[in-house]
């Protein structure tokens, strides 16, 4: 009995229920309509989009590089001063230590010539031929004069013949044909006649181009070119042109030129 | 490796950088030819059996400009004159232009070549043909890469001999 009026009152209530909640059970069930097809729509379109993000990513610099690279120019060209303030401290630090190692190993090095210059055994011998030692030993020892190239090339042609090389010159055809159109250009704009174009100085180089009858010998030098060390190369050249000149094989066999170059500048 | 200095002469805007720019390897910065009126290019090649390496010294102008140093010529093994096909000054004077050129190089045959040959119909190229009496060793576009190693080619042969 009891059982009977609970299921009827259970009923009633499911009745008002339904009656009370009728607009809300509309709602929800386009609410769980709307979801759902949420739901199918993400797991057909989230593979996708993630496959694109991927593409994206992985292909980044070749879609927006040239785009990031203009605007960062555009930032910097109008923002110099906050670059210049941004990257001063990093910049500072690496300038200072580059000064601060470069002036170690200067320091070392004249403090090692000032040791041997001017140890007791040095002093004597000096007092006994008469020499003081000053700071122009020092500095030439330091700074010591060396040759870093020599080209051996034909005077109308610009044609190299020979050639010594301490770097590594990418094409030195090309740069004595370069070389013999400055000389040219040089001594037609400047010059008055049968003088020569015969000294060039590029930053830590100094170029020396000595002209003979069918040739001209031109030498790059770094360090403290001094008046003795001119003097010496000039002779050394000079020979170099005269044993050329002499026998002018030399000029069609570059090998045995090359070698003939470093054994009459560099060796000797 | 042989190696030979060939000239590549003509007017201003002819086309010869851009002749070389297609046959060469290695080349200067632009700024020289503007500052010393001359630059220098090499390209290698293989001619006859032998390895031989062209100094192409491309010279902006003749010395009838008065920029030129004259030594700029002396030297060569070949040379080759360079013309605009579009441009009727720059080979009205030919036969003037070709006698600069071996006076001041000493060369006796000049490669003539008359560039920019894409810009002309067939027609307009026979009439040049005429006007410049047969003079022209070679027709080349450098913009088409049309005949441009030919035209090398028969500088360096002319070097050779």
């Amino acid at each position: 009995m009891a059982n009977t009026s609970e299921h009827k009152e259970d009923r009633k209530f499911e009745q008002l229920k339904e009656l009370l909640l009728a607009d809300d059970w509309a709602d929800i069930a386009a609410l769980q309509k709307e979801v759902l097809e949420d739901e199918r729509f993400r797991s057909k379109v989230d593979p996708l989009v993630d496959e694109k993000i991927e593409h994206l990513r992985d292909n980044f610099p070749v879609y927006f590089g040239d785009t990031i690279t203009e605007t960062i120019k555009v930032q910097i060209k109008e923002s110099q001063d906050e670059v210049v303030e941004a990257l001063y401290p990093i910049m500072g630090k690496l300038v200072k230590k580059f000064i601060v190692a470069e002036i170690t190993k200067l320091t070392d090095s004249i403090n090692e010539t000032i040791r041997t210059k001017l140890s007791f055994g040095e002093r004597i011998k000096r007092f006994f031929r008469g020499e003081k030692a000053h700071a122009g030993d020092v500095y030439e020892e330091v700074f010591e004069a060396i040759v870093e190239e020599v080209f051996v090339i034909e005077k109308d042609s610009g044609l190299l013949v020979g050639s010594y090389s301490r770097g590594n010159i990418a094409d030195k055809d090309m740069v004595s044909g370069m070389l013999t159109a400055i000389k040219a250009f040089a001594e037609d704009a400047f010059s008055q006649e049968g003088q020569n174009l015969e000294d060039i100085k590029f930053e830590t180089f100094q170029l020396s181009l000595m002209s003979f009858k069918s040739i001209y010998i031109a030498t790059a030098t770094s360090g403290a070119i001094t008046s003795d060390f001119k003097e010496e190369l000039s002779e050394g050249i000079g020979n170099l042109a005269d044993i050329i000149l002499r026998d002018r094989t030399y000029l069609n066999d570059q090998e045995r030129l090359n070698a003939l170059i470093e054994k009459v500048l560099i060796e000797d | 490796m042989l190696a030979k200095k060939v000239l590549l002469v003509g007017k201003f805007g002819v086309g010869k950088t851009s002749l070389i720019r297609r046959f060469v390897e290695n080349e200067f910065s632009e700024d020289y030819i503007s500052t010393i009126g001359v630059r220098v290019s090499a390209k290698e090649i293989h001619l006859e059996g032998q390895e031989i390496k062209l100094m192409i010294w491309d010279v902006a102008g003749t010395k009838d400009d008065e920029k030129v140093p004259k030594a700029y010529f002396m030297g060569a093994s070949a040379a080759m004159y360079v013309f605009d096909l579009s441009m009727e000054e720059s080979f009205l004077n030919l036969t003037e232009q070709l006698q600069t050129v071996q006076e001041l190089s000493g060369l006796k045959e000049i490669t003539v070549v008359g560039n920019k040959k894409d810009l002309l119909t067939a027609e307009a190229l026979q009439k040049i043909m005429a006007l410049t009496q047969n003079q022209v060793d070679l027709y080349t576009s450098a913009k088409e890469n049309d005949h441009v190693e030919e035209a090398f080619k028969a500088l360096a042969l002319q070097s050779l001999k």
